[in-house]
């Protein structure tokens, strides 16, 4: 049965929006439209540039609307999440009085057959205004303008920056491979798998050799030793960003296991400060304990399971300055 | 073999900045659009097919900005490509480009490469949001601590080279980081981000793009006979490697060694040291540029940080590296490796400007992505045939 | 400036089997497909000169994620290779570009996506102008589903036609009974849009001679173009596709008849309205294959759209042409000409 990871990517997009479409945003808090003339016609929404020959437009703004006619429309009748309406609507290129071309937008008609091809329909405002194309709540059937809630009028300062909140979740699976050595790890053994043709071992559940192209199945499974030396390392001083978690410099270390070629790379270290790690230094796997054990691993995350990290044992360090080359 | 031969006759780039706050998407790479036209004296109906490159549209949160920036780019009508190699990408969308002039296909292609990256976190895009990311140059900490070992190199280099670098920013009109009083005192004291990668020996996160026009060689004629010289494109190359494998040496990658051969076998360059003029190589952190210069041939293995200790790759020196100031000085990531093809075209021009490399007739660009695994490179002259 | 060599076939291609959820991770569909590719060949990876890759990191959710799709490739020694952020047919164009070069003689693409991984309604809007479009979640159905209704109003199609072209495409169903389904966004119907379907293809393309050394009947590439077309939807007739037009004439549709079309057609309405703009007559056989209404593999269905006309050339055919597009509304849009030689 394979297990599936569920991730969401998010973050918090800030777009400069440069002179047309900030000039439009800031006429939306004004619940204004604009277009953009384009030779003989009007361009709604506004472009920099002609689409069809790119060339640089200059800024001759034309108010367009508020209200327009829709040319063509389709139901929404179950709406994602990121739909402007959280009820059933319609998706609807609008035509707006003295524009060309149709702005796509929702019309709140409230069933299907209340769309027409022809109708009129207006903007109904959002009360409080950002600068964004969801000013405009949605279009209504009809000439009246509406607005939602307390009109705190146009924006102080013209509009230049969006905001863009882009959130989205997968279902990746975990191979085989990670899972056996994730299992693996929880009666603290670290698993290799030797590749058939080249005899190269890889750990960590990768599961397949890049050099040979082909997947390293449980018959390749090798038990691999947990004590090795370090070989080299990186001492990351953290940057802050949604979602980081350090605050110190920490280690990540290379760890050569022994009577082996295998290395564990990026690994997290206990009880090493990153001013006392060396190349040569003996260290011994430090496993999670029952009541640590978590569906996604310890400090070292992913398929390394209950693996936390490398602690030194005290052995004498090993002397040889070519260590640092064992990086793969 | 016999490829026909293609031109580089316009080389056009934004003011890389931090935040291009002035600019929208297609505003910013436009600006680097049509400053390449004008200097191709060329206008967008005379371009016939376009090769967008950016790295992972994650870092503005925009899906295959091709689409979006078809008509921006003039490119209704006409083939649009989207190439993505990571941060060789700029240096593959060049390579892209001139194949699609070379296969006799297209008469005059536009390269575009750019990052809007301040719209999003390009440490956050690198780590895909987890915690405790790497960071930019946390994955290359360990290759440069093993070229110091194997080299012997004193602990000098990496500052000598950010000191060059930033001072020769300071000749680049479109240079994102200008730091008037660079001094080595000023990068030891700098903060360490990844040991021993000081911040002032770290790249920028920049917003920026850069544009190319490559045409055929009647095109190159034209331009020549106009007196503005082209760059001929002399060889290029692509390789890749695998990630990690026991056996990999990520300090002496077999794919740049390879690339690297690839483009002086095809050029006529048997004495890189001595043929090449000036070379434009991906250096996000300073240790880098001893690393390449060995791996690419331009110095013996062990010897490379020999050259930077002696000022030879110096703006005023015989081998100068990154007269532009390189991806020290300006990082919009995608448009990084597609600068670094751009100012080696421009050196052979001798479109340069205040960091021309004298007397430049052979240049070569490099990129580099991921984990040191993606190699681009093109090899430029003022003639076809410069070693005659 | 000399024309592109005429010279350069198609000898081979592998897909996974075409499944609506796969257990597989992206690399491991990848290594399947190629080595499925190359076996028939008789040729190793070894034998590959270059590679070029079509994949799409919003697809996969995760920035970089070709770089594992690289483990498949087996490249080392270190090999010749590239990557798009487009379908496979485009990587087919760059490895037919590279090719023409002379030096090399076997180049590998590959296309390849798990659209299970994600929901297509979220993901896609993403795609769309970012001040416009994509803040109000429009998504690829809501396009679809606008330009259906420009071309029913044109005349192009109707809605019992388009649940023709679902009943042929899937090879089961009934028109009466379809046609008394609910709309899912009108005009569209559960049937006439495409599956979710997991799955990645390898292709291999080889210069004349070394083709015609490994296979009896290489497919040869005489026509490969593509043009896109400006992005929003409101600023374009949505009743007709202008860049497959000229994609097909660059291509070489006029010249001779094809009796094979392979569409990259993933809503009924788009497979009418693409055959009208070829001007493909009802002795055109199109979309044999089922097309992307019955397997739709993100990244790869415009490869495999190739894989299928390729495979009637192999199987005797004289010439097929293969379509593959790009972006809402068919705003981009791929022609390529196959034919065989006696």
């Amino acid at each position: 049965m394979t297990r599936f990871i569920e991730s969401t990517i998010t973050f918090p997009y800030k777009r400069s929006l440069g002179p047309v479409v900030g000039a439009f945003m800031t006429a939306l808090t004004e619940k204004q439209i604009l277009g953009i003339r384009c030779q003989d016609a009007v361009l709604v929404p506004p472009m920099e540039w002609d689409p069809s020959t790119g060339a640089e437009l200059p800024h001759e703004f034309v108010e367009v609307g508020p209200a327009g006619t829709v040319e063509s429309w389709t139901w929404v009748a179950v709406q994602s999440e990121q739909h402007p309406l959280d009820h059933p609507f319609a998706f609807a290129l609008i035509r707006l009085d003295g524009a060309t071309t149709p702005l796509l937008h929702a019309v709140d008609a409230g069933n299907p057959e209340a769309m027409s091809e022809g109708m009129r329909v207006a903007p109904r405002w959002r009360g409080t205004r950002a600068g964004r194309i969801d000013d405009i709540i949605c279009f209504v059937p009809g000439e009246s303008v509406e607005t939602e809630g307390e009109d705190t009028g146009g924006a102080a300062e013209p509009v230049t920056r969006m905001d863009y909140l882009a959130s989205i979740t997968y279902r990746n699976p975990v191979p085989e491979a990670a899972d056996r050595a994730t299992e693996a790890s929880r009666e603290h053994r670290l698993l290799g798998l030797r590749c058939p043709d080249c005899g190269r071992v890889y750990a960590g559940g990768r599961g397949l050799c890049p050099v040979d192209a082909i997947e390293l199945g449980p018959e390749c499974e090798v038990d691999l030793p947990h004590k090795g030396t370090i070989t080299n390392f990186a001492i990351v001083t953290p940057v802050q960003y949604p979602g980081q978690t350090e605050t110190e410099p920490f280690v990540r270390a290379f760890v050569l296991l022994d009577d082996t070629d295998v290395i564990i790379p990026y690994s997290a270290v206990i009880e090493l400060p990153a001013d006392e790690v060396r190349v040569g230094q003996r260290v011994d796997a430090v496993w999670a304990s029952p009541a640590e054990e978590t569906e996604e691993g310890g400090g070292m995350g992913g398929s390394w399971g209950s693996l936390l990290g490398w602690i030194p044992n005290g052995e004498p360090d090993l002397d040889d300055p070519d260590l640092v080359n064992r990086i793969f | 073999m016999s490829t026909p031969p293609v031109a580089v006759v316009g080389v056009g780039q934004t003011h890389h900045k931090s935040r291009r706050l002035d600019v929208s998407f297609g505003g910013l790479v436009r600006e680097a659009v049509f400053r390449a036209l004008d200097d191709a004296q060329m206008t967008l109906a005379d371009i016939d097919a376009v090769v967008l490159g950016k790295a992972p549209d994650l870092f503005e949160g925009v899906m295959k900005p091709e689409l979006y920036l078809s008509d921006a780019l003039g490119a209704v009508g006409k083939p649009m490509f989207r190439v993505h190699t990571a941060g060789s990408v700029g240096g593959t969308t060049a390579i892209v480009a001139a194949s699609h002039v070379q296969a006799g296909k297209h008469r005059t292609v536009l390269a575009v490469a750019f990052e809007k990256q301040s719209e999003g976190n390009a440490q956050f895009a690198l780590g895909s949001g987890k915690g405790a990311s790497l960071g930019a140059g946390g994955a290359f900490a360990p290759f440069i601590r093993a070229y110091i070992q194997r080299s012997g190199a004193p602990e000098h280099i990496g500052w000598k080279v950010a000191v060059k670098d930033r001072l020769n920013a300071l000749k680049n009109p479109y240079a994102h980081l200008k730091i008037e009083d660079i001094s080595i005192e000023k990068v030891k004291a700098s903060p360490m981000m990844w040991e021993p990668t000081r911040f002032l020996e770290s790249c920028p996160s920049s917003d920026g793009a850069c544009a190319v026009v490559i045409t055929d060689e009647a095109g190159g004629n034209a331009a020549a006979a106009e007196g503005r010289p082209p760059a001929w494109i002399l060889a290029s190359s692509s390789r890749s490697e695998p990630s990690s494998f026991p056996g990999r040496d990520p300090v002496r990658p077999a794919a740049a060694l390879q690339c690297a051969a690839d483009v002086y076998s095809a050029a006529g360059i048997t004495d890189p040291r001595r043929q090449i003029d000036t070379a434009e190589l991906y250096v996000p952190f300073s240790w880098l540029e001893p690393i390449w210069l060995e791996a690419f041939g331009l110095a013996e293995e062990g010897e490379g940080w020999k050259m930077v200790d002696d000022g030879t790759t110096e703006l005023g020196g015989s081998l100068p590296v990154n007269a532009s100031g390189g991806v020290l000085s300006s990082n919009p990531i995608g448009a990084s490796g597609l600068l670094r093809f751009a100012e080696a075209a421009n050196q052979v021009r001798g479109a340069a400007g205040e960091h021309q490399v004298d007397g430049a007739k052979v240049a070569i660009g490099m990129a580099y992505g991921a984990n040191n695994q993606y190699f681009s490179t093109w090899a430029v002259g003022s003639s076809l045939h410069p070693f005659d | 400036m000399s024309a592109p060599s005429t010279d350069i076939a198609v000898i081979g291609w592998a897909q996974t089997p075409m499944v609506r959820h796969t257990d597989k991770s992206e690399t491991q569909l990848l290594m399947d497909a190629i080595t499925d590719a190359l076996t028939p060949l008789g040729l190793q990876r070894a034998d590959i000169d270059f590679t070029c890759l079509g994949s799409c990191d919003y697809i996969t959710g995760q920035a970089f994620s070709f770089v594992s799709n690289l483990d498949a490739i087996g490249a080392w020694p270190p090999k010749r290779d590239s990557h798009v952020e487009m379908d496979g047919a485009w990587a087919l164009y760059e490895a037919w570009l590279r090719l023409q070069e002379g030096d090399i003689d076997i180049a590998v693409v590959t296309g390849s996506g798990r659209s299970s991984t994600g929901d297509p309604a979220l993901i896609y809007p993403m795609e769309m102008d970012p001040y416009f479009l994509a803040p109000l979640g429009a998504d690829p159905l809501t396009f679809a589903a606008l330009q259906a209704r420009a071309v029913i109003a044109a005349g192009i199609a109707d809605e019992r036609r388009m649940a023709e072209v679902a009943v042929r495409a899937r090879g089961t169903g009934d028109v009466e009974s379809l046609l008394t389904e609910e709309f899912i966004r009108q005009p569209l119907r559960r049937h006439d849009v495409p599956p979710i379907t997991d799955g990645a293809a390898a292709m291999v393309l080889a210069t004349g001679e070394r083709a015609r050394q490994l296979v009896e009947r290489p497919a040869y590439v005489t026509g490969f173009d593509h043009r896109t077309e400006c992005h929003n939807p409101s600023f374009r007739a949505l009743d007709d596709s202008p860049s497959t037009r000229i994609a097909a004439e660059a291509a070489g549709l006029g010249d001779a008849p094809v009796e094979v079309a392979e569409l990259q057609a993933a809503f009924t309405h788009e497979e009418l309205l693409l055959r009208s703009v070829l001007g493909l007559g009802d002795d055109v056989t199109v979309n044999a294959s089922g097309g992307a209404l019955k397997e739709n593999p993100i990244m790869a269905t415009g490869l495999c759209r190739v894989g299928y006309a390729a495979d009637h050339i192999f199987g005797g055919g004289n010439r097929a042409l293969a379509h593959a597009t790009s972006g809402p509304c068919l705003q981009q849009n791929l022609v390529c000409i196959l034919e065989g030689r006696s």
